[in-house]
């Protein structure tokens, strides 16, 4: 055998090594988690608002140079020259320049947040016939630019040598790989983020850290919205064959959701979404059990319900019972119309069926019910994001004065036309008053926009309870009723109209709310109802309650319909503000609007309204 | 010289060309995460259906083309559209008094079989109506409960009920699921196998939330695929004796996104599939972005490594 055929197969031997080994690397293919795999995943959700994050020195900086650029009429961030050579900065300085390459960066007069993401030579494969024929002869440099309002990608191909733009291109709902700024952004965001040290149970560095690309592109973003341009900076525990992905949005600056999850086969977490991750972690946590919570002399269990909002149960306050139950069971949501009223098929709108109910003198109302429920297996049409949240309660001099625990419902394209967004909210203070609020945050389907929240309170004074209205003196109720606080003329102490007590004269004033709460509200205009307990009368979920848009009644008053006595009977009070938004400039109401900011980003601007009446322990 | 180096210049070329090779075909390899073990369901062919349209529109002289539509978008219930553009409707009202529809299922007589579908709003009959397979007759065009099934039970925690059935020409049977029975934490839907003149249940599985069904025959015998209702998979279960044989589940496919699931599965060519995927929580969360969540994939089986491959779609 000569020394030349000996080459040869050495050749061919090395060749097949190398193809298989080729053929067994694979980037595209999506790894299956298996089914003990996916349950032992643990998601950990954004404890902390979005300021958290914003107050990261890295994005701080960001923010204010974006802000000093938009301010000085220029929307797009350049690379740091430090990144740069002399070509490249001199591609982008001719970008920069480019009417066609900066065509996409305003809107309706307004500048609009654009970060240049890549300057690199060009790659052959990316260049049109006429570039390609240009190129062969000068350098050409590709250039990159994400518009984060419009979720799109413009690639530009310089002619250096000419200082020549060759082509530009307009990508939509594509994202190109980072700048190594947002990815230190990125990575300074998951450091600084306390949910992370909380979980790593020390504070991390730098170098721990791999970057995953993950960003959202043909298969999809990592974060809930897949129009937002997010990051997985991932710290990996060999010892415990463990990986801890911290998911970032860098069209908000925030942390996303964080997981943990095997290592080896399992570490990219295929196409995982936030939403996905929320729905798993509130499912397993707060659908399927009870959370306990003990503060501040308060005792509650807590879950999600399937169509009945956050329920609060069995609440006790120093050791005395309160309430067995309070939640908020429906949305009515109605908007008047002029005309006469179509029966004739259903109406949807943005994928809701609408009800119309007739109204007088030619005007109808329509609009629907919102269930609010547990993100899988329910009849929710209105999704719970994040979990449940205990936060302080501060009064107007910022004293705190007790805690509530909070939960945010949301159709997944608030704030859009016909989206909306509601909180379930059960503040309870120091002194042992407690107080369901329901929060409206828009936006619904425009102006003229009548929201009933009906709350139930099924109080757990031992049974034998009474209940009064004041009128100038306690009247006690003997048999289920209701009234309207729009008639109310005297509250005692200028507060309370209504109180429960039990024999032993323990209860509770009720005092509704006319705006005295500090919270911007224009009041609750509610209607009360008590009722004798019954097992079948909304103690387990209820689906539906009455009509969303016949104004005349609140749904409630099917369960008065026999007058029973509630004279030293168990009894539950149903409570049903009426609010009506305002979209009007200055004095926006249960209203919410997206504005393009200073910053050059979309902004939400919220205008809540918040109802409810406050609990307050009789004492004498 | 030239010839002395020459085995060597082979080689290099030899090694090149097979990379261009694998190259290439590595690039074909399926988006999807596939079935990795000896089962297969072969090569297949679009065989043409026995199922007939129904003949009540001979006597209304509709003319065909005609498509059936349950989107419930324009309409609740049943409509057939006809005509130029498909313009043309037929949808009387009482077609509308079992609510909304998810499938159906044409048979050899043109009788229409269709299963419920909970839509957006609740109401006091809407789990009840979960509960039956609907029979929209051939010859009169009346819709009524063609079956009842009692242990079906919708609720507020999964108000899904009866969701598919495809019927099988070869019998003159439907293959029905129901998802109801499921759970957050346990996957207990059943398949149901029923002969049309009996009402006869001839088969029952369980374990399994099949959002879609379709019978598909190939090489290796008769398979009836299911669009899974928790996961973003396709899977097949072998037929024999018309009878779905025990342990003989397949995962043919995995989608690329965990948040879709199988809506629809079309056989368009030989070997050919459609998919039409939608998010799916069992919740009735209506989804406004129909053009970014509800997604089409065309994939092909390929007999050389006994896997479906992705087709750009």
């Amino acid at each position: 055998m000569t020394k030349e055929i000996k080459i040869s197969m050495g050749i061919l031997l090395f060749g097949l090594l190398l193809l298989v080994r080729y053929w067994f690397t694979s980037e595209t293919r999506i790894p299956v988690l298996s089914e003990k795999e996916r349950i032992e995943e643990r998601i950990i959700l954004p404890q902390y608002s979005r300021e958290t994050y914003r107050n990261v020195p890295e994005v701080q900086e960001y923010l204010s140079e974006l802000k000093a650029r938009i301010q000085m009429g220029k929307a797009v961030l350049p690379l740091e020259g430090k990144y740069l050579d002399k070509s490249e900065i001199l591609v982008q300085k001719i970008v920069l320049s480019n009417k066609e390459f900066l065509k996409d960066t305003f809107k309706n007069g307004k500048l609009l947040h654009n970060d240049m993401m890549q300057i690199h030579p060009a790659l052959i494969a990316s260049l049109n016939k006429t570039s390609t024929k240009i190129c062969q002869k000068h350098r050409c440099y590709e250039a990159k630019k994400y518009n984060f309002v419009n979720n799109s990608t413009t690639i530009a191909i310089v002619d250096v040598e000419n200082r020549d733009v060759l082509e530009v291109t307009h990508h939509e709902n594509m994202q190109p790989d980072i700048s190594l700024r947002l990815k230190h952004i990125a990575q300074a965001i998951a450091l600084h983020a306390p949910e992370i040290k909380k979980e790593l149970n020390y504070k991390p560095r730098r170098d721990e850290m791999s970057m995953a690309n993950v960003r959202g592109a043909l298969q999809g973003s990592p974060c809930e919205n897949s129009e937002h341009l997010c990051v997985a900076p991932t710290f990996s525990d060999y010892k415990k064959a463990e990986a801890l992905w911290a998911i970032i949005d860098l069209t908000e600056l925030k942390l996303s959701a964080v997981k943990w999850a095997g290592l080896g086969k399992t570490t990219t977490p295929a196409c995982i979404s936030e939403r996905s991750l929320q729905n798993r972690y509130i499912m397993k946590n707060f659908c399927e059990k009870d959370t306990a919570l003990e503060k501040n002399g308060w005792k509650f269990l807590y879950r999600l319900t399937g169509s009945d909002g956050l329920e609060v149960i069995d609440a006790s306050f120093e050791g005395q019972s309160v309430f067995k139950s309070a939640k908020i069971v429906d949305w009515h949501v109605a908007y008047e119309g002029k005309g006469s009223v179509d029966n004739g098929s259903d109406v949807h709108m943005a994928g809701r069926q609408v009800e119309f109910v007739k109204g007088e003198k030619e005007k109808f109302f329509f609009g629907y019910n919102d269930a609010m429920g547990c993100p899988m297996f329910s009849t929710s049409v209105v999704l719970p994001f994040n979990a449940p949240l205990v936060k302080p309660l501060y009064d107007k001099n910022k004293k705190s004065v007790g805690f509530y625990l909070t939960q945010d419902y949301r159709n997944p394209k608030w704030p859009m036309a016909c989206n909306y967004r509601y909180e379930n909210r059960f503040e309870f203070f120091d002194d042992g008053a407690f107080r369901v609020v329901g929060v409206n945050k828009g936006r619904g389907c425009g102006e003229e926009a009548i929201y009933r929240p009906v709350m139930r309170i099924d109080m757990a004074l031992g049974g034998k309870e009474q209940f009064y209205k004041y009128r100038g003196s306690w009247n006690q109720w003997l048999s289920e009723q209701s009234d309207s606080q729009k008639d109310a003329r005297l509250y005692e102490k200028d507060k309370y109209l209504y109180k429960i007590q039990n024999l032993g004269n323990r209860g509770y004033y009720i005092e509704p709310n006319r705006g005295q709460f500090n919270d911007q509200s224009r009041g609750d205009n509610a209607t009360i109802f008590v009722t004798q307990y019954k097992e079948n009368e909304g103690s387990k979920d209820l689906l539906t309650l009455g009509s969303c848009c016949n104004l005349e009644e609140d749904g409630v008053e099917r369960y008065l319909q026999k007058s029973e006595s509630i004279d030293k009977k168990d009894l539950v009070i149903w409570y049903v503000p009426r609010i009506k938004n305002d979209a009007r400039e200055g004095h926006e109401y249960c209203w919410a609007d997206t504005v393009i900011g200073n910053d050059g980003n979309l902004e939400v601007r919220e205008f809540p309204c918040a109802v409810g009446a406050k609990f307050v322990p009789i004492k004498f | 010289m030239f010839k002395k180096y020459l085995p060597i210049f082979i080689s290099l070329l030899i090694v090149a060309v097979a990379f261009v090779l694998v190259v290439q075909s590595k690039s074909k390899k399926p988006l999807f995460e596939s079935q990795e073990n000896n089962e297969s369901i072969g090569a297949f062919k679009k065989q043409s259906s026995c199922a007939r349209h129904p003949q009540f529109l001979s006597h209304l002289n509709v003319t065909q083309p005609v498509t059936i539509d349950l989107s419930q978008q324009q309409f609740k219930g049943l409509a057939f559209l006809y005509g130029k553009n498909f313009s043309k409707v037929i949808h009387p009202k009482a077609w509308e008094t079992f609510e909304h529809f998810s499938t159906y299922a044409l048979d050899k007589q043109g009788n229409i079989f269709l299963a419920p579908m909970p839509f957006i709003s609740i109401k006091p009959t809407t789990f009840n109506l979960q509960k039956n397979i609907y029979k929209l007759d051939s010859l009169t065009g009346k819709i009524s409960i063609f079956m009842h099934f009692d242990e079906v039970l919708p609720s507020a925690s999964n108000p899904y009920g009866i969701i598919s059935l495809v019927y099988d020409c070869d019998d003159d049977t439907l293959w029905v699921s129901a998802i109801d029975e499921s759970n957050y934490r346990e996957e207990k839907g059943v398949i149901y196998h029923i002969d049309i003149k009996s009402k006869e249940i001839l088969q029952k599985v369980e374990g399994m939330d099949a959002l879609t069904l379709r019978l598909l025959n190939s090489k290796n015998g008769k398979f009836l695929l299911l669009g899974s209702a928790r996961k973003n998979v396709l899977y097949g279960f072998k037929i024999e004796q018309q009878k779905i044989v025990s342990d003989s589940k397949i995962k043919l496919l995995e989608l690329p996104s965990a948040n879709e699931r199988i809506r629809k599965i079309k056989i368009t060519k030989e070997n050919l599939l459609e998919l039409q995927t939608i998010p799916f929580s069992y919740t009735l969360i209506a989804e406004t972005s129909t053009n970014q969540e509800r997604k089409e994939y065309e994939i092909e089986w390929n007999e050389t490594v006994h896997q479906f491959e992705s087709l750009s779609k």
